[in-house]
C-alpha cells in the first residue's frame, strides 16, 4: 500500500545465535491516523515487535533477524541509533505499561515534557515550559500548574499515565507506539484513559499501534487488528471482521475463553495447554500442538493468506468446510 | 437458601501508616463497618478497585491477620477470641489462595514438599498416605505427578497457580478465598483456572470467596457479590442481578467502564470523575459522593447504611437507591454471521471430544 506511514515487512526477531525466531515473520502496515492493535497473549512476540519499531530491542542478545520498518519511506531497521533518536520521541513516540518506569523519577513532570519538546524543536526554555503546561491541560491533568513542579512518584498511577502521553504527544508525532498503556491501570481510570487516547489521537489525526492482551480493549479502539500466537500474525484485518467472524482456530479458541456477561455460568470452552517453549516450537503453525483441527499439513508453515473479508494463516480455514467434507 | 457459614458484623481494620512524635497517626479505615455473610456451598466475590481494602477484608475473615473491630464468625464460631492452637486447626478447614501464586510458595522447597507441608502441619496420615494424597491432587489439578520433585521457578504461571490450588486443598478445607487467583493468568490459561475452580467446587462441597477487580471473571463465576469502596461495602446482590440493573452509583461505574470485547457493544465510560480520594481522609457522609454523578446535599452530610437485604436478597448503600434507575450491561446481540457462530460450534465440539483436561 503506498499511502502507509508506517510499513512493516517479514519482521523476524531472534535471540543471537538461536536456531528459532521468536518473532518470525511479521508484517503489518499502518495508514496516516489509524490505529492498528496487536493483540495476543505473553510472550506471542508483540512487546518485542514494538520495541524493535523504536530501536529499543535489548541487543545483545536480541536482534533482527530479518525484515523492514519503511515509516515515511525510511527503513528504520536500518538506521543508525543517532539517526533513530531524532525520531523517537517527534515523529514516533512510545507509550509504556509502567509510566513509573519509563519517566526519570528525578526530573520534575514539566520539565520532562519541556525537554522533549526543546530536544526535537529547538524550543527557548519558556516556550517549553509553556508547551508542557499546555499538554498537560491537553491531557486533563487537574492543577496542572502544579503537577508540573512535581516529581513522578507524588502522581498517582492514572496521573502518571496522563503525564506519559502528555509527552508523547508534546512534539505532534505522526505514529504513537502505546504498549499495554490502560493494563496496569483500575477499570473506571483505564475507561478514562482509553477516552482521553481516543479524543486526542481524533484531534490531532495521530496514526496509533497498540500492544494489548485486552480483546474488549481492541474492540475499543482499533480500526484494524493483528492476532498474534508464538511469534506469528495468525490472523489480520479490519477489527469488525476479525471479531464477527474469526477464522483462526487460536482467535476462536481465546474468544471461548472469555467469559462473557450475557451467558449461562456454564464451563468454559479452553485453549489446552500452553504456548511450548521456543525451543520445542513445532515446525510448521505453532499452534498445531494445542490445535484441536489440527492434521498432516499443520507440518507446513501455513501462509497468511485472505479468508473471508480477512487474512488468516491457517490450513484448514475456513473450518465449516471441514464439517462440510467430514 | 443454605446455612451461613462464614460471617461478618461490623468487621474494621485500620492500618497505622505514620506515627509521628507529636501529633495524631495516620490512619487508614481499609475496612470498615463490614456485614456480610457467606453461605455454604455459594461463591461469594467481593469486587472493587485497587485500595478499596477487599484484600484486607480477605485477609481479615481468614485470620491471617486479626479484625480491629467487629466480629467474624466461622461455622458459628467466634473467631476473635482463638488461641494459636485454634488458629491451626481452622486453617485445616478455610484455606487461602494467592494472586501471586510464586510469592507465596517457599522457593527451595520441592512442589510435593510443599503441597504435603499442610499435611504434616495438621499431621495428617502417615508419610505414604501423604505422598499418596500429594499424587492424587498433583493430578487432580492437572500437573503430571513428576512435578512433585521439582521446583516452583520451573513452573509457569498458570502452572503455579495450579500448585497453589493443590496446597491449599491439601488438608480437606470446606472454604476456600481466593485473592485475584486468576488475575495475573493470560485468558487462555486463566479459563482453564476458573473451570478447574468450579469443577472443584462441585466435586468437594466447597464454599468459595472470590476477590478480584475483573468483572467478567466475577459474572462467571459468582453467586453472589459485594461492592467494596474505600472499606465499605456499597452493594451486595446476585451476580446477574447486580450487572444487569445496579442500585449503586458505584456499581453503575463500574460496569459502564468494562471495555467489552464485541465491537457492536456500547464503549467504555468513565461515568465517574476523578480518582480514588486519600483513605487516610475518607469524604464526609457518602465516601463516593465527590465522583458521584447523582449527589445531592444529604449525601456529603449522611453516611448511608446498607439496607436490609429485599426479596431478591440485594443490600445497597446509598440515599438516592430507592429513586435512580441506573444502567445495566443490557445483553448484546452479537453480530457473529453464521459460518462463524458454526465454526465456534465446531471448536467447542473438537475440544469435547478431544477431552483434554483442563
Amino acid at each position: 500500500m503506498s499511502g502507509a506511514l508506517l510499513e512493516v515487512d517479514d519482521l523476524a526477531i531472534r535471540i543471537r545465535g538461536a536456531e528459532k525466531n521468536l518473532v518470525d515473520g511479521v508484517s503489518f502496515s499502518v495508514n496516516p491516523g489509524e490505529t492498528l492493535c496487536i493483540v495476543g497473549e505473553s510472550g506471542c512476540g508483540k512487546s518485542l515487535t514494538a520495541l524493535a519499531l523504536m530501536g529499543l530491542l535489548a541487543s545483545p542478545p536480541l536482534e533482527i533477524a530479518r525484515g523492514r520498518a519503511l515509516f515515511e519511506g525510511r527503513d528504520l531497521f536500518a538506521m543508525s541509533q543517532a539517526e533513530l533518536s531524532q525520531f523517537r520521541g517527534d515523529r514516533i513516540s512510545m507509550i509504556f505499561q509502567e509510566p513509573m518506569s519509563a519517566l526519570n523519577p528525578a526530573i520534575r513532570i514539566g520539565e520532562q515534557i519541556a525537554e522533549a519538546v526543546r530536544r526535537h524543536r529547538g524550543l527557548s526554555r519558556p516556550a517549553a515550559e509553556a508547551r508542557a503546561l499546555e499538554m498537560l491541560k491537553k491531557v486533563r491533568i487537574p492543577a496542572p500548574e502544579k503537577r508540573l513542579r512535581e516529581f513522578p512518584h507524588q502522581l498517582s498511577g492514572g496521573m502518571r499515565q496522563r503525564a506519559m502521553i502528555a509527552m508523547a504527544l508534546a512534539n505532534d508525532p505522526a505514529l504513537i507506539v502505546a504498549d499495554e498503556p490502560t493494563t496496569a491501570l483500575d477499570v473506571t481510570i483505564q475507561a478514562q484513559i482509553l477516552d482521553l487516547m481516543r479524543s486526542l489521537r481524533d484531534e490531532a489525526g495521530t496514526a496509533l499501534i497498540m500492544i494489548t492482551h485486552d480483546l474488549g480493549v481492541v474492540a475499543e479502539m482499533a480500526d484494524k487488528v493483528a492476532v498474534m500466537y508464538a511469534g506469528r500474525v495468525v490472523e489480520a484485518g479490519p477489527m469488525a471482521e476479525v471479531f464477527n467472524d474469526p477464522q483462526h482456530p487460536y482467535t476462536i479458541g481465546l474468544m471461548s475463553s472469555m467469559p462473557t456477561f450475557g451467558g449461562e455460568n456454564s464451563r468454559l470452552v479452553t485453549i489446552p495447554g500452553m504456548v511450548p517453549p521456543i525451543a520445542e516450537m513445532p515446525p510448521g503453525c505453532r499452534f498445531a500442538g494445542r490445535c484441536p483441527f489440527r492434521g498432516a499439513d499443520c507440518a507446513e508453515v501455513p501462509p497468511l493468506v485472505p479468508v473471508g473479508g480477512h487474512e488468516a494463516a491457517c490450513w484448514r480455514a475456513p473450518l465449516e468446510r471441514l464439517e462440510a467434507s467430514a | 437458601m443454605s446455612e451461613v457459614i462464614l460471617e461478618a458484623r461490623g468487621l474494621e481494620r485500620r492500618f497505622v501508616t505514620a506515627s509521628p512524635v507529636f501529633g495524631e497517626p495516620t490512619v487508614v479505615h481499609a475496612v470498615s463497618g463490614v456485614d456480610l455473610a457467606v453461605r455454604q456451598g455459594e461463591t461469594f466475590a467481593i469486587v472493587g478497585e485497587s485500595g478499596c481494602g477487599k484484600s484486607t477484608l480477605a485477609r481479615v475473615l481468614t485470620r491471617l491477620i486479626p479484625a480491629s473491630g467487629g466480629s467474624v464468625s466461622y461455622a458459628g464460631r467466634d473467631l476473635s477470641g482463638l488461641r494459636p492452637a485454634e488458629i491451626r486447626a481452622l486453617r485445616r478447614e478455610v484455606q487461602f489462595i494467592f494472586q501471586d501464586p510464586f510469592s507465596s510458595l517457599n522457593p527451595r522447597m520441592t512442589v510435593g514438599a510443599l503441597i504435603e507441608e499442610p499435611l504434616r502441619t495438621h499431621k495428617i496420615g502417615t508419610k505414604a498416605e501423604r505422598r499418596a494424597r500429594v499424587a492424587e491432587l498433583l493430578q487432580r489439578v492437572g500437573l503430571p505427578v513428576q512435578a512433585a520433585t521439582r521446583y516452583p521457578h520451573e513452573f509457569s504461571g498458570g502452572q503455579r497457580q495450579r500448585i497453589g490450588i493443590a496446597r491449599a486443598l491439601a488438608s480437606g478445607p470446606k472454604v476456600v478465598v481466593g485473592d485475584e487467583p486468576v488475575s495475573a493468568l493470560d485468558v487462555s490459561i486463566q479459563a482453564q483456572v476458573v473451570n478447574l475452580l468450579a469443577e472443584l467446587k462441585e466435586e468437594l462441597g466447597l464454599t468459595l470467596v472470590v476477590i478480584a477487580h475483573d468483572l467478567a471473571v466475577i459474572r462467571h463465576m459468582a453467586d453472589r457479590v459485594a461492592v467494596m469502596y474505600l472499606g465499605e461495602i456499597v452493594e451486595q446482590a446476585p451476580a446477574h442481578a447486580l450487572f444487569a440493573a445496579p442500585r449503586h452509583p458505584y456499581t453503575e461505574a463500574l460496569v459502564w467502564a468494562i471495555p467489552l470485547p464485541d465491537p457492536g457493544a456500547r464503549r467504555a465510560q468513565s461515568r465517574v470523575a476523578g480518582e480514588l480520594p486519600n483513605p487516610t481522609a475518607p469524604p464526609s457522609g457518602c465516601r463516593f459522593h465527590p465522583r458521584c454523578p447523582y449527589a445531592i446535599a444529604r449525601c456529603s452530610a449522611e453516611r448511608p447504611v446498607l439496607s436490609a437485604p429485599d426479596a431478591e436478597g440485594r443490600q445497597v448503600a446509598c440515599h438516592r437507591a430507592g429513586e435512580l434507575t441506573l444502567d445495566g450491561l443490557a445483553s448484546v446481540q452479537s453480530a457473529r454471521s453464521d459460518a462463524a457462530r458454526a465454526r465456534f460450534d465446531l471448536y467447542r465440539q473438537a475440544r469435547e471430544a478431544e477431552a483434554t483436561p483442563d
